[in-house]
């Protein structure tokens, strides 16, 4: 019998390999499973997502991805089936850990979809090797290693490099390429550290050869189709999801294209894959010869990257596959009058790079190998690879326009062959800058094994922006355009105003034939010089800018606002026109938008789709920083913004402004002295008393912003920094160590709607992305939260808000004190969203056109609180991440977040520490405390409740001293000087379960770090706040109460009608 | 200074781009192949004989020329449209670049140009008679030539131009005779043949029974060709008269010849397939194929009579694929299973009728 109900895994929170592409999987799969008549039973701890939006799926449960916390939904539910590919690689190892475990019997749930036994022969390195063998499919020399010894008996025998994989992981965490013994033995204890299984595969390295890969879909009838291949510039060595990967192929002769073809029908059939699937190639750049490299039997990073660059839903039919449909009956969306059974077919190249967080990052190692460290990416499309090139270099957001130049220049022939042959996020242009300089092809072929097709390509462009460079003929402009330039880099190289900017967009269509039948997809990209295909939207249209690539400080939130802010404009009777660039997120999926323009979201695409549509107006308070940096250029183009104008924007983003407005309101703020130079930087922390919070002016999210806390720091700091310059100045501002308070709001000029107040648990100093956040307020008073609505009131008032304000205050002392406003959406915009019902974008949307709060359903004012309490806990990626320092301070760290709820706080947290994956130790669980002199009497009291909760406290002798002092028994350790056995040994060899590694105060950048490193690689929670401990201990000490889906939470909660 | 080129069609549309530089002016059918790979093999395949080819694919040209998939002994379209062409391509089987190729192929050929625009153009008008020039002599009487061209053209003289003249012998000496009723064979189809093991005569179009069974053959096999299988009405009649006597199969232009042979009709497709991703249904086994095409004329489905059994189906335009004979062993597909270019999930289709004609010894 059919299913009725269908249970839906989704993929937890952001981490470095699992980002927003299950975001775009999961909705699509939950969509197109209603579509079908079955009810969605949802399980995801991310809240920044759309797919936990209760019109997602009729129970949403933001519930910890565990077992037992989904065994127990199980059992409240009793789901007919699961479906368990297409919440990436916690999806699927938790649904084998549900069927290992015997649930999924015990509750009679039919598994959709690729069998158990698929997973399990595709995950295990050693079945799936087998299985390729008997099948004559090619695959590299291997062993399975389950011990560092005989891994490293394999290498004796083989020799070097080798590449050490992991079995069930997931963006090679714990791998890598290894060229010595000594880094054999690290990686193998890391690998084996890593895997569920501690199973690692020992391969002989394919290290020059070129990495493709195949997106393949199957029906339970055995029809077999490819989506798309696509071809990595970077050859193997380099992760894909590191990787510059250009689809379709472009080197493949058609030979080599059907051989890997005629390959992946071949594995996906012996594999018996029921739905999507991801099959990774190495081919011999010299010989007509492959391997089979890896195989994922799920919905991945790639198959939503193949979807958005063929504009086949790869997810929605796979689900449909899942549900026993076969590709001959299922209507293909795109044209609407063929069949899903069908290869698309580009007339147009697609080019993604991915997005890295080393400008977060300044320790980390940034050199690229197997263990991907990007956290999102930026796609181009254009009608030759170089347009599609420069699109994906722009969409970055970094701020670079061309391929040579961007500060290379300067660097020496060594240190750029040193980039092209050991690549890092830079190689890309290094190879320019190589190219530019006239090292040879062959040069930078033989350095990267980057094939010559490539480098011709690239030296044509670097060709082209010498010619710009040195006095363009108009001819040469005109080229420039149609090879994806923008109006600034081409300005920027020609030194002039050679190109006004939108003139010549053409719009083309993605439609999977190549134009060969009609499409439907309202799904474009530009061209110039060509014929434009776009239809204008039946009705006013407005234009929604999206956010572009994830990245530490500017994640999925604002994807989940441009949603919104579309469905709410379609809801008002408005056509919305979403730009945006990213692959991986629902904003790209064509049939979000009724137009979709898959362009970077810069000033020259946002005025071509404005001009294309006739648009009425741009809403950028929705797409984060990226959106709102266009303001000012947008406006002098003369397009019209909509909600809050550029006026209120440049005032939010100029300090003196803003400081005026507060002043006049009489609202608070740290005190702060604008300094242009090291001695006015010191002079001012000295008036203003350390610890001082130092950043330089116009930043974005947090970037630069460090706590110093004497002068020594400071200097360094300076040091460090971008140079202070008179119009570049460093901002100096008083620390103030109170709580933190966070609110969003929405105003319409005369009334304002406050769903809620966050209260964060970590004072501030650590970034509100990386703090714990908790709504309803735990401890604020009441007439403090009047006081917030009266300061945020007028705030929105005083800069002209008409939509969205995000306010950070600090309460201090019993005082109030401002730190930052933002006019756009925020990190919290979701939460608070899906905490209270109340849709917080729609409400600014509908205010940027016209409508207003009294005429809503929201109501106004700050509104009663709910009865039950949601934790956000940031999550982090340290672990993909070499050598970056851990300890949290106003730079933003995490990757993503999760959500806990209960009713109540303590509840909440227990969940939300649960779903952040942080193993909470049960009594009798082992403690490492190191703190700081300074933090030691008020670690006393936290550290006696984890006594209290029986764990066994390990410390260095200060420390313990302390501890003892109090009463509290402590085992003494020595300090890593001391020798053996010291701090890291105890954390490497885990006989401990947690670490409390207090970081207040100043920086102890030598035994601390190490500590705190330590503890990631062995995979062992460390916290760096106390605020944190305290937190946790509360969370341990409590018990959850049982999963409840957010519709219940909300139908339980009494929110007002309009007032 | 790059040449100028421009595609005429006969409806007065003109679309500009660069020529690359053997100038000329060609007259044919304007129709596009969507396939990403496989140039090389497309613009020799003789099914194009007298066209002029847009890829729709925009980077044509990156992988070179290798000689080594050549469908036949030279370029046999009229001439090529693409956007942009590869001058410094990269493959360890590249004999030469593709520009320095359809130079010395004598081949007008337009770069730059709108290929999504003349697909565009092209779908919605259907094929049409068009003229490629490049270079300033051909582009001043591009025009006149056309409307004299579309006056008279037919396509009654491109199976004469490419298929063979003379019989000749591939393959196994000794193995299973097969003929090949050669109306612009692809070399791809010797080439499966004879990996099969069989003893091929390759005769032309034209021969007569008698001429086909003085090498006794186990089987026949009417390959593809270029254009309208109307135009070959004594090669329907002779395969009328050979019907049942021994195993036909036949391929794309071959398929279509059998099917009027037996009484079916044909008609022009509004603007073709060509292309490596046609879905086609085997309705016998209940599996989808993606499939190779290469043609502007089908068989009409509706009028197969009751001795032919459609056996496949196109799933885009619901157009025959394949049929056989009920009683008789005749059986054919307008696709091509010899891909080249294009993928291989129909490349068992010879073996398996070989076998079933007992031909090649059933599979153990």
């Amino acid at each position: 019998m059919a299913p009725r109900s269908v249970l839906v895994i989704g993929s937890g929170p952001i981490i470095i390999g699992q980002a927003a592409e299950f975001d775009y999987a999961g909705v699509q799969a939950c969509r197109s499973l209603r579509e079908e008549g079955r009810r969605v039973v949802l399980v995801n701890s991310n809240p920044a997502t759309i797919m936990t939006d209760p019109e997602v799926a009729e129970a949403v449960y933001l519930e910890p991805l565990t077992l037992p916390s989904v065994r127990s939904i199980i059992e409240r539910e009793r789901p007919d089936a699961l479906l368990p590919t297409l919440g990436g690689q916690t999806g699927l190892n938790l649904a084998v850990e549900l069927s290992d475990a015997g649930v999924l019997e015990e509750f009679r749930v039919e598994l959709l979809g690729t069998p158990v036994e698929t997973i399990k022969l595709a995950e295990d390195r050693n079945l799936f090797k087998t299985k390729m063998i008997e099948i004559g499919e090619p695959v590299p020399d291997s062993t399975i290693v389950t011990d560092v010894k005989s891994g490293v008996a394999f290498a004796q025998a083989r020799g070097y490099p080798l590449v050490v994989r992991p079995a069930y992981t997931l963006g090679g965490t714990g791998g890598g390429i290894v060229h010595t013994e000594q880094q054999l033995r690290e990686t193998l204890e890391s690998g084996l550290a890593a895997s569920i299984i501690h199973q690692v595969l020992l391969e002989t390295s394919l290290l020059g050869w070129k990495e493709i890969e195949y997106e393949v879909l199957r029906d339970r009838a055995n029809n077999c189709i490819i989506v798309c291949n696509m071809e990595n510039i970077d050859p193997v060595g380099v992760h894909t999801g590191d990787s510059i990967v250009v689809a379709p192929s472009q080197t493949l002769s058609d030979l080599e294209y059907q051989m890997l073809r005629t390959s992946s029908l071949n594995v996906i059939r012996a594999l018996n894959v029921q739905g999507g699937c991801n099959i990774q190639f190495a081919l011999h750049p010299e010989r007509t010869e492959y391997r089979i490299i890896e195989v994922n039997p799920r919905v991945s990073r790639s198959s939503a990257l193949a979807s958005k660059a063929t504009g086949y839903p790869i997810a929605k039919i796979a689900t449909k596959i899942a549900l026993g449909q076969t590709l001959d009956e299922i209507p293909n969306p795109v044209t609407g009058v063929t069949r899903a059974a069908y290869e698309p077919a580009l007339d147009y190249v697609v080019v993604k790079i991915p997005r890295w967080p080393f400008d977060k990052f300044p320790l980390a190692d940034t050199r690229l190998g197997t263990q991907m460290k990007s956290t999102g990416e930026a796609m181009g499309i254009g009608r030759t690879f170089g347009a599609a090139l420069l699109k994906a270099v722009r969409g970055l957001d970094l701020q670079r326009e061309t391929l040579s130049g961007n500060g290379l220049s300067a660097w020496r022939d060594e240190e750029i062959e040193a980039v092209i042959a050991q690549p890092n996020h830079d190689r890309l242009f290094a190879v320019a800058e190589a190219l530019r300089r006239g090292i040879a092809i062959a040069r930078v072929c033989e350095l990267s094994a980057i094939d010559p097709f490539w480098l011709h390509e690239i030296l044509e462009l670097v060709e082209l922006e010498e010619r710009l460079r040195n006095g363009a003929a108009r001819a040469d402009v005109a080229v420039a355009r149609e090879c994806g330039y923008s109006s600034a880099g081409i300005n920027g190289l020609v030194g002039e105003r050679a190109d006004k900017g939108s003139n010549g967009a053409a719009f083309r269509m993605v439609d999977t034939a190549a134009a060969e039948f009609p499409a439907k997809s309202p799904y474009y990209y530009i061209a110039h010089g060509e014929a434009d295909e776009m239809r204008l939207p039946a009705r006013d249209a407005v234009v929604v800018v999206g956010s572009g690539p994830i990245r530490i400080g500017q994640g999925i939130e604002f994807d989940y606002s441009s949603v919104h802010a579309a469905w709410a404009l379609r809801a008002a009777g408005c056509a919305s026109v979403v730009v945006n660039n990213n692959p991986e997120t629902v904003s790209t999926d064509f049939d979000i938008s009724d137009t979709l323009v898959f362009e970077p979201p810069g000033a020259d695409e946002v005025h071509a789709a404005y001009n294309a549509t006739h648009a009425k107006g741009v809403l950028l308070a929705f797409g984060g920083q990226t959106a709102i940096n266009l303001a000012h250029e947008l406006a002098q183009r003369g397009v019209r913004i909509i909600g809050s104008d550029r006026a209120t924007l440049d005032m939010a983003e100029d300090r003196r402004k803003f400081d005026d407005a507060l002043h006049r309101l009489g609202v608070a703020r740290p005190s702060g002295i604008a300094a242009a130079s090291f001695r006015e930087a010191r002079a001012a922390a000295r008036e203003l008393g350390f610890p001082v919070l130092v950043r330089p002016s116009y930043v974005l999210g947090g970037r630069g912003m460090e706590i110093v806390y004497n002068e020594g720091q400071l200097a360094s700091y300076a040091e460090a920094a971008p140079p202070i310059l008179p119009n570049a100045p460093l901002l100096v501002d008083k620390y103030l160590r109170g709580l933190e308070v966070e609110v969003d709001a929405a105003f319409d000029g005369r009334d304002i709607l406050i769903p809620g107040i966050f209260e964060h648990v970590e004072r501030a100093g650590i970034h509100s992305g990386d703090s714990i956040s908790v709504y309803p307020t735990q401890t604020v008073s009441p007439d403090m939260e009047s006081r917030i609505v009266e300061v945020t009131t007028a705030v929105a008032r005083e800069l002209q808000i008409r939509g969205l304000i995000n306010i950070q205050f600090v309460i201090h002392e019993g005082a109030l004190f401002i730190i930052e406003a933002n006019p756009r959406a925020s990190r919290t915009v979701p939460i608070i969203s899906k905490a209270t019902g109340i849709n917080l974008v729609a409400a600014a949307t509908r205010i940027a056109l016209g409508q207003k709060l009294s005429h809503m359903e929201y109501g106004t004012g700050l509104l009663p609180k709910a009865p039950f309490t949601v934790v956000k806990v940031p999550v982090f990626s340290f672990a993909k991440m070499r050598g970056v320092e851990t300890i949290l301070g106003p730079e933003m760290k995490s990757t993503g977040e999760v959500l806990g709820i209960d009713y109540s706080f303590a509840g909440a947290l227990r969940k939300g520490f649960i779903a952040a994956g942080i193993r909470l130790p049960e009594a009798g669980g082992r403690l490492l405390a190191t703190i700081a002199d300074q933090s030691k009497d008020e670690a006393i009291p936290v550290l006696r409740r984890y006594a209290n909760l029986g764990f066994t406290i390990v410390a260095t002798q200060g420390t313990r001293k302390a501890l003892q002092a109090a009463g509290i028994h402590a085992h003494g350790i020595n300090k890593i000087q001391d020798g053996s056995p010291h701090t890291l040994d105890i954390i490497t060899g885990h006989k401990v379960d947690l670490v409390i590694n207090d970081a207040t105060g100043p920086k102890e950048l030598n035994d601390s770090y190490r500590i705190r490193r330590a503890a990631v690689e062995a995979n062992v929670a460390c916290l760096t706040s106390l605020d944190t401990a305290r937190a946790l201990a509360e969370a341990l000490e409590s018990i959850a109460g049982p999963p409840r889906t957010l519709q219940e939470y909300r139908a339980a909660a009494v929110l007002p009608a309009v007032s | 200074m790059a040449r100028k080129a421009s595609l005429f069609l006969a409806d007065g549309t003109r679309f500009d781009g660069e020529g690359l530089n053997h100038e000329g002016l060609a007259l044919g059918e304007a129709v596009f192949y969507t396939g990403m790979t496989g140039y090389e093999e497309a613009l020799t395949d003789p099914s194009y004989a007298g066209q002029i080819l847009t890829f729709t694919y925009p980077m044509i040209g990156n992988y070179g020329i290798s000689g080594t998939v050549a469908q036949y002994s030279r370029a046999c379209v009229s001439a090529a449209v693409m956007k942009r062409i590869s001058r410094h391509p990269s493959h360890h089987d590249m004999k030469t670049d593709l520009p320095a190729w359809l130079d010395a192929q004598a081949i007008p050929t337009m770069t730059g140009a709108d290929t999504r625009s003349i697909t565009i153009a092209l779908r919605e008008h259907g094929s049409i008679w068009a003229a490629l020039a490049v270079g300033e002599e051909a582009l001043a009487h591009a025009e006149a030539r056309l409307v004299a061209f579309a006056r008279t053209a037919t396509t009654k003289e491109l199976v004469p131009s490419v298929a063979t003249r003379q019989t000749h012998a591939a393959g196994h000496p000794h193995g299973p005779r097969v003929v090949v009723l050669d109306c612009g064979v692809k070399r791809a189809i010797i080439r499966d043949l004879a990996s099969l093991g069989a003893a091929i005569t390759v005769l032309p179009y034209d021969a007569t029974a008698e001429e086909i069974f003085r090498s006794d053959p186990q089987a026949i096999v009417i390959s593809p060709g270029p254009g309208d299988p109307a135009d070959l009405p004594q090669t329907v009649e002779m395969l009328k008269g050979i019907l049942g006597e021994r195993p036909l199969f036949g391929v794309c232009l071959g398929h279509q010849l059998l099917a009027l042979a037996c009484g079916a009709k044909t008609f022009k497709l509004p603007y073709g397939h060509r292309g490596g991703n046609q879905p086609v249904k085997d309705l016998l086994r209940n599996e989808v194929m993606v499939t190779a095409h290469n043609h502007g004329y089908a068989v009409d489905g509706d009028s197969l009579p009751a001795g032919l059994q459609a056996t496949m189906v196109n799933l885009n335009d619901g157009t025959n694929e394949g049929f056989r004979h009920r009683d008789l062993p005749v059986a054919a597909v307008q696709f091509h299973p010899e891909a080249s270019p294009g993928p291989y999930d129909a490349r068992h289709l010879f073996a398996e009728w070989l076998r079933e004609a007992g031909v090649l010894k059933a599979r153990s």
